[in-house]
């Protein structure tokens, strides 16, 4: 009885360590930074990828989109010629309804895990993402085919299948906090924490390794592969925050969650924006968020670029 | 950005302090005028009586005429019926008299005349009433004069006042000559009560008779008694004729006041009338619009929903529930930290556990989880569409719950009965959201959403099926105002979730 309630802290105890609480994060930064009519933006991945686009943010490719059910067949002629892509839900969220091809030939798909499909169960797939079944309320939706991203091998030891990402919070233009999102066995190649990723805090100013945590445990080895997760050290740091940064020029969120995953041949690329992103970043940190987010409402100074911004974390860090 | 808050929150404070004065202010009003209590069926004695006439017909048309309680201050007619087949019923109202008519009949007759009646006990004695005329002296021989008046000079000398010394006078063990003289050999209640009016009325008191019944366990049929009334100080006083005790005795229910005959038959013979009579108790919150007219506070309570017919009145009282609930729902969400299926689904599980009973409704939802969800299983093997596959589980809900009523009865096993309760597309949805969770996030994630859905369910169960909370918030129902300002200011919660402790803890530094 007595240990069961020592795994709780008290609140204060929180609030000394800066913790951000779901309620304070939705009341206080949510619906004071995000307006709700710039939803939308994030929410259709179409519509960001489009913006992405226009602000010179790197994004896999979109191959074709199937928004009307009638059009689903035409799944064939979209990615003619092309032996890899991948079909998402452009309304989805925690990875679901995301179908990677790694190999397709003569109507034949094979998914990153090695499963075949025939083209009936695409066909399904597809009808599925149409008619909502991933989308928040089950609300029509549209499916996208993009370009495979060829996860650089720098996180291969890291992560069990799947592509491991990068999620940077941003607030009011400045990257605050960043962690790594490794898939492991048990989240089936998912990046998602809740289906058990693991996350591994980054240094804001260097990209590196800073603690792990997996299901909101502590952890420093990926347990599918051995290796040791405080070795992380994320290349390209600067072109990833520099992508962060500019999503706030692109969406004007005030407080966002940039994805953003390593490109072997093309860089650091953005997957999604998230408005809401979640708050285990914190535990992967060791840091509490609110600190931080106050140290930007108070000291950071206002009027620069994205680039300037990014550099001002850089160094207001480093030191 | 801070004092923007705390503005809100400020204002919202107001409005709930503001609620609260106002809900404690009804909650006095209530309990002060309408008789209102904090727990539950408070009883109030309700008296069923019923006549039972009975005569043989002459030949000649039929004419009945029954005196009736009125309805007066203290007690109130809530339902009053007649069953009389074949006759023509009409009520006098300044008489009060109930008149049957009916063309000749051959067979015996037999009408029953119902009447509930409740009891103001808090207003006996308590009601002015307008001066009634100065009492006539009765029209006396000398000798006779004479000896009444020498009866209120022995009277004197009895214990209480006037009227009380008359009626122990005349009550005595053993009889003084004098007034064992004056009474006649053959006496009834009814003799009883003309000697002690015309006593009263020698002294110039006004008195009028009243017909009651005294409620025994035992009796099946009774007579009705007499008692005597007397005004004196501008309020009408009963008195027992056979003891002189002021006021009602216990038990005791009044029918009817002033002299007249109970029953005239005509056209008929041998009438027999028999009384039966139940003293029943009924909650307070029923008989509250009828205290409300007595106590004059009509005019807010017309307004209020106890003004409802019954019917509505029960629907009002199951919604009045309801807000209590979301407050529970919004706690478990934004204090707690509970992920739960859909934001209102435990609590219309919580609501349908209360129409079942908490361990039916719990199996039945196991029943018809397990299944649906193995169902649900095996269909999504299937790949179908999205309303095509949720309709599907919606039917097979529909299916489990008729297979379990149907077995259910064909073994007497009420609980399966019990499923017909819950709200299939709900059921529907969590068996639904339930599978995708558990192939999307793994079993974990959808075992723990099912969990604190019924944690909180059940938790909101013991809330909303306890017998006082309902009572009161449906008594009480401007405590749901209060429950607004709450919820409002539940919204400006940014402290930690219960749930966030635990989690956030390993950021604790040491
Ligand atoms: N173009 C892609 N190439 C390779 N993997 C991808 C691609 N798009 C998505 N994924 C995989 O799917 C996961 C979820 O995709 P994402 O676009 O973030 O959708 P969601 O909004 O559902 O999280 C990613 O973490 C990644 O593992
Ligand atoms: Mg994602």
């Amino acid at each position: 009885m007595f240990k069961w309630l020592k795994s709780f802290a008290c609140p204060k105890e929180l609030a000394a360590a800066g913790v951000l609480g779901m309620n304070r994060r939705n009341f206080d930064v949510i619906s004071k930074y995000n307006k709700r009519c710039l939803y939308p933006l994030v929410d259709d991945k179409v519509k960001t990828k489009e913006l992405a686009n226009k602000v010179g943010i790197n994004t896999p490719g979109l191959i074709g989109k199937i928004e009307y059910q009638h059009e689903a067949k035409n799944i064939l002629d979209i990615i003619k010629g092309r032996s890899e892509f991948v079909i998402k839900p452009a309304q989805g969220s925690g990875g679901k309804g995301v179908l990677v091809i790694k190999d397709y030939h003569d109507e034949i798909f094979v998914t990153a895990s090695g499963r075949e499909l025939s083209y009936n169960e695409v066909y399904q797939h597809i009808s599925n993402i149409l008619s909502g079944l991933y989308s928040l309320g089950g609300k029509y939706d549209t499916a996208i085919i993009e370009e495979l991203v060829h996860f650089s091998n720098i996180f291969k030891d890291y992560s069990y299948q799947g592509v491991p990402d990068v999620r940077v919070i941003v607030y009011k233009g400045f990257p605050a906090m960043a962690m790594t999102r490794l898939p492991t066995k048990a989240s089936g190649g998912r990046a998602n924490l809740h289906q058990g990723a693991i996350g591994v805090g980054l240094d804001i100013s260097t990209g590196k390794a800073l603690h792990g945590v997996c299901r909101d445990v502590p952890i420093s080895v990926q347990p599918d592969t051995g290796a040791d997760l405080m070795k992380i050290e994320v290349p390209f740091w600067r072109e990833h925050l520099i992508i962060g940064a500019l999503a706030y020029e692109m969406t004007g969120l005030g407080y966002l969650g940039a994805d953003i995953v390593l490109d072997a041949n093309r860089g650091p690329m953005m997957l999604e924006l998230n408005a809401r992103p979640g708050l285990a970043i914190q535990i992967a940190n060791g840091i509490g968020l609110k600190n931080r987010l106050q140290e930007i409402d108070n000291t950071y100074p206002s009027g620069l670029t994205a680039e300037q911004r990014v550099d001002f974390v850089l160094q207001k860090r480093a030191k | 950005m801070l004092k923007q808050i705390f503005s809100v929150r400020k204002i919202l404070s107001i409005f709930l302090l503001l609620s609260i004065a106002y809900a404690v202010y009804c909650i006095y009003y209530k309990v002060e005028y309408w008789g209102f209590h904090f727990a539950p069926r408070q009883n109030a004695d309700v008296w069923s009586i019923e006549a039972h006439i009975s005569f043989d017909p002459t030949g000649e048309p039929i004419k009945v005429s029954l005196t009736t309680p009125r309805d007066n201050d203290a007690f109130k007619i809530l339902e009053e019926n007649v069953i009389a087949e074949g006759y023509r019923i009409r009520k006098n109202k300044a008489s009060s008299r109930l008149i049957l008519s009916s063309e000749a009949k051959s067979e015996p007759q037999n009408i029953y005349y119902k009447i509930q009646l409740f009891d103001n006990i808090d207003t006996r004695g308590k009601v002015r009433a307008s001066a009634p005329e100065e009492p006539q002296a009765p029209v006396f021989d000398e000798q006779k004069m004479a000896a009444a008046k020498q009866l209120l000079q022995l009277a004197q000398k009895q214990e209480g006042d006037t009227v009380s010394q008359i009626i122990r006078l005349l009550n005595e063990e053993p009889l003084q000559p004098a007034v064992q003289s004056y009474l006649p050999v053959k006496l009834n209640q009814q003799i009883m009560v003309e000697i002690i009016t015309d006593l009263l009325a020698i002294k110039k008191i006004p008195s009028r008779t009243a017909r009651g019944f005294r409620l025994q366990e035992s009796k099946k049929s009774l007579t009705p008694d007499l008692m005597i009334e007397a005004y004196i100080d501008g309020l009408w006083k009963i008195y027992d004729i056979k003891t002189g005790k002021k006021g009602l005795p216990d038990n005791f229910i009044l029918f009817q006041r002033g002299g007249q005959s109970l029953i005239d038959v005509e056209g008929g013979e041998n009438s027999v009338i028999r009384f039966s009579v139940l003293k029943s108790i009924t909650s307070s919150m029923k008989l509250a619009g009828k205290r409300a007219k007595i106590s004059d506070q009509e005019q807010l309570y017309e307004y209020s929903i106890y003004n409802l017919p019954l019917a509505q009145q029960n629907t009002l009282k199951w919604l009045s529930i309801f807000p209590l609930a979301i407050l529970i729902i919004v706690l478990m969400r934004n204090v707690v930290g509970l992920q739960t299926m859909g934001t209102f689904t435990p609590m219309l599980l919580a609501m349908s556990l209360v129409k079942t009973g908490f361990v039916a409704g719990m199996l039945c939802f196991a029943i018809i989880m397990t299944l649906g969800l193995s169902i649900r299983f095996v269909m999504s093997k299937f790949n179908l569409l999205l309303v095509p596959r949720i309709s599907a589980v919606v039917i097979f809900v529909i299916l489990i719950m008729q297979s379990l009523t149907i077995v259910g009865y064909k073994f007497d096993f009420n609980i399966a009965q019990s499923a017909v309760f819950f709200p299939i597309i709900i059921m529907a949805w969590i068996i639904e959201r339930a599978s995708i969770t558990w192939e999307e996030d793994g079993a974990l994630n959808a075992g723990r959403e099912i969990f604190f859905s019924m944690i909180v369910a059940i938790a909101t169960y013991f809330v909303i099926s306890n017998e006082y909370i309902r009572h009161i918030m449906f008594a009480f129902n401007e405590l749901n105002l209060v429950i607004l300002f709450l919820v409002m200011l539940l919204g400006t919660y940014t402290g930690y979730r219960l749930m966030e402790l635990k989690r956030f803890r390993p950021l604790v530094k040491k």
